[in-house]
């Protein structure tokens, strides 16, 4: 993955590579790279098989729709083994894993190929989330719609059979709903006037525990309590973890707990001086983006082996308070260092691996890589962020987003 | 190493596979079959990696137990 292989590239490869980017103009303008995991198709390249480099994605299957203006994708939502992508028109295309209904194309097959969702042709979809085998979208008038696994009641529909076609959840029928968080078995919704309600397995606490009874899964949303007065502005959800960022850049966590810590049936606010302005989730562990830097919590092979972290620990202080010095020592933010003072402007989290955007447009991994999801051209784990190539990636650095699914990559250019 | 504990509880059984699963990171499932469990196994693993999780359950539960009479004799009624 070094860049000596750029500079060592003979003339005969260098044709081979213009002929390359001719074949891909043929098939139509890149707008996306994938890599990982991708035995369900979660790629998108039409091929259900691993990826160790980054794949180019072209529009043109994008185009095939009735539509004349060609689809810009501006998010892509990635889950177990699928990809929810999300057009700047409020348009939707899914891919991957399918049998559970979680595409939302009225099948229970997977799809190799990014894949309009016809469903909401007259609709503006203006937030999407991925789960484990469950999707969330919410249109511009605030209302909320799911599809897949409902096993646990994550869809919120107050039953528990999945739906291979989005269903409206009539809960919020009367509500706002501004954005959805998908976790492995559970949703979390935000609702006009800064509700936070959550739905789906409570096993850990990952949707509070406002119930008086304790209960194992909940097919209704309830409200989740504990955020106080705080203007919330950011739901995430991965694993059995939930988190919420308020306007001042606090974080509240609440779930499982990280690094064996027990869990939290209720909002902790993270107590740092940071102001945190991004947040991704894993299944081990959480990264924030604040003022350029990131910083993680727990982690699984995230890091050296030497049972320190680091091995230079830059342990950002936390703010002393009584009511979580007991658990300071697993709640601690530590720097993610080796970014050689490059600022950070986007960060994503897989199930365990992480990635991330530096200002001027590099691509960065680390974390697991057994199946090949840090795009590094092989299988190996790596403590440290490092560079993932994508030929030509200086032309179109400033447009780039970073979207990770459980072992898998995704890389979108604005186009 | 294990990579995770999970309680029988939060697997979800699969009649397709005929086993007890869980998610796993790598996209597929971790899987342990009732025999492994009668068995007194603990290690449910993915077919798609390296990686491995301990189930925790009460091996009672699933322990063979003595066969038991589950038809009942029938009642001679005429």
């Amino acid at each position: 993955m070094d860049a000596p292989v750029e500079e060592t590239r003979s003339t005969n490869e260098d044709d081979d590579h213009d002929d390359e980017r001719e074949e891909e103009e043929e098939r139509g303008e890149v707008w996306a790279w994938s890599w990982g995991a991708g035995t369900d198709g979660q790629l998108g390249t039409g091929a259900a098989r691993d990826e160790h480099l980054p794949q180019p994605l072209s529009l043109n299957p994008l185009s095939s729709s009735a539509s004349s203006h060609p689809l810009r994708v501006s998010r892509v939502a990635c889950g177990g083994a699928h990809a929810v992508a999300l057009t700047g028109d409020g348009r939707v295309l899914t891919w991957g894993r399918g049998i559970h209904g979680q595409l939302g194309h009225g099948e229970l097959e997977n799809c190799l190929q990014p894949k309009p969702v016809q469903f909401f042709e007259s609709f503006t979809v203006c937030s999407v989330s991925a789960g484990w085998n469950h999707s969330g979208f919410v249109t511009d008038e605030g209302h909320l719609f799911m599809c897949g696994d409902n096993s646990f009641g994550q869809l919120g529909t107050g039953d528990n059979q999945s739906y291979n076609l989005p269903v409206e959840v009539l809960f919020f029928a009367s509500k706002h709903v501004e954005q959805i968080a998908c976790g492995m078995r559970h949703t979390l919704a935000l609702v006009t006037g800064d509700l936070v309600y959550g739905f789906g397995s409570a096993r850990h606490g990952q949707i509070g525990n406002s119930v008086s009874k304790p209960q194992k899964s909940c097919n209704l949303p309830e409200v989740i309590q504990g955020f106080g007065s705080c203007k919330i502005v950011g739901l995430f959800a991965n694993g059995d973890h939930s988190a919420a960022l308020t306007a001042n850049g606090e974080l509240y966590i609440w779930g499982r707990g990280f690094s064996g810590a027990s869990n939290d049936l209720h909002p902790r606010l993270l107590h740092s001086s940071l102001r945190i302005s991004q947040v991704a989730l894993g299944w081990h562990h959480a990264i924030v983006l604040a003022d350029g830097e990131v910083y993680m919590l727990g982690g699984y092979r995230h890091w050296a082996a030497s049972g320190s972290h680091v091995v230079n620990p830059v342990r950002h202080q936390s703010v002393p308070s009584a009511a979580c010095a007991a658990v300071s020592d697993v709640r601690t933010l530590e720097k993610v260092s080796c970014l050689d003072g490059e600022r950070v402007v986007q960060i994503a989290a897989g199930a365990e691996h992480s990635a991330l955007l530096t200002e001027r447009g590099k691509i960065m991994t680390w974390g697991w890589g057994e199946h090949g999801q840090l795009g590094l051209g092989n299988t190996d784990d790596q403590t440290f962020p490092q560079i993932v190539n994508i030929p030509n990636w200086r032309s179109f650095a400033s447009t780039l987003g970073i979207y990770c699914g459980s072992g898998f990559t995704v890389v979108t250019k604005s186009v | 190493m294990s990579y995770d504990e999970v309680e029988i509880e939060d697997m979800e059984w699969s009649e397709e596979l005929k086993a007890y699963t869980y998610p796993c990171p790598c996209g597929d499932l971790f899987q342990i079959t009732m025999d492994d469990l009668r068995a007194g196994e603990e290690i449910a693993r993915c077919p798609s990696c390296s990686l491995f999780i301990t189930v925790v359950y009460n091996p009672e539960d699933f322990a063979d137990k003595p066969q038991k009479k589950t038809n009942p004799q029938p009642i001679a009624v005429a």
